[in-house]
């Protein structure tokens, strides 16, 4: 799933769900800084993580609650920059969430490709 | 004459009151619009601006000319690789 060119690749890992707002945010700053450093980037949402990328969500949680900018707009400035967004299905399942609950864009991939992408990233950084 | 250590910017990126990631990721946007050889002014205010450049430049080939601190407000010149 890696572009074969690609000269440094990252795969970040976020668990945590809307129960932790501040916790939601970083995974994307992190992945948009990455991304704008011409890194290929991606970011796997599972156990909890899923529910971050809720359609009806993104707009009412930020890293600070009702202060400052939503997750959408951190969401958008990672996924602006080439930043992809992949979950996988038994974590839909444990979000009671289906792929269409999400925003468009997102991926849904399975164990094996997680662990493919795993073992050839450069780097994979779990929150 | 003696030559100018300090080119002027083409473009002035204005990335002042603004947290990382933004000045990483305005500058990342603000050199595509720009053409080779042409120099960039990053002007921000995060702590983090100096060491966040250097390997941003450093990664993308881009070349930091320089950066200076005037108050609050970092000064750093991009020439667009």
């Amino acid at each position: 799933m890696w572009a074969e060119d690609s000269e440094t690749k990252i795969l970040y890992v976020q668990t945590h769900g809307v129960t932790d707002p501040g916790r939601s945010a970083t995974p994307f700053f992190l992945a948009a800084s990455a991304a704008a450093m011409e890194f290929e980037v991606m970011i796997y949402f599972t156990m909890y993580g899923p529910s971050l990328l809720r359609r009806d969500v993104v707009d009412k949680i930020g890293p600070k609650g009702d202060q400052g900018q939503p997750l959408r707009y951190f969401i958008e400035q990672a996924t602006g920059l080439g930043v992809r967004l992949l979950v996988c299905q038994p974590s839909l399942d444990l979000n009671d969430l289906v792929i269409e609950d999400l925003i468009d864009g997102v991926e849904v991939i399975g164990g094996a490709a997680f662990n493919d992408l795993a073992a050839s990233a450069d780097a994979v950084i779990s929150f | 004459m003696p030559e100018s250590t300090t080119p002027a910017a083409d473009q002035v990126l204005d990335c002042i009151g603004l947290a990382c990631p933004l000045p990483v990721v305005k500058t990342a946007q603000a050199v595509k619009s720009l053409a080779s050889g042409q120099v960039l002014e990053l002007l921000a205010t995060d702590a983090g601006v100096e060491p966040d450049m250097r390997a941003w430049s450093s990664r993308t080939g881009n070349d930091l000319l320089s950066v200076t601190k005037q108050g609050d407000v970092f000064h750093i010149l991009i020439r667009v690789k």
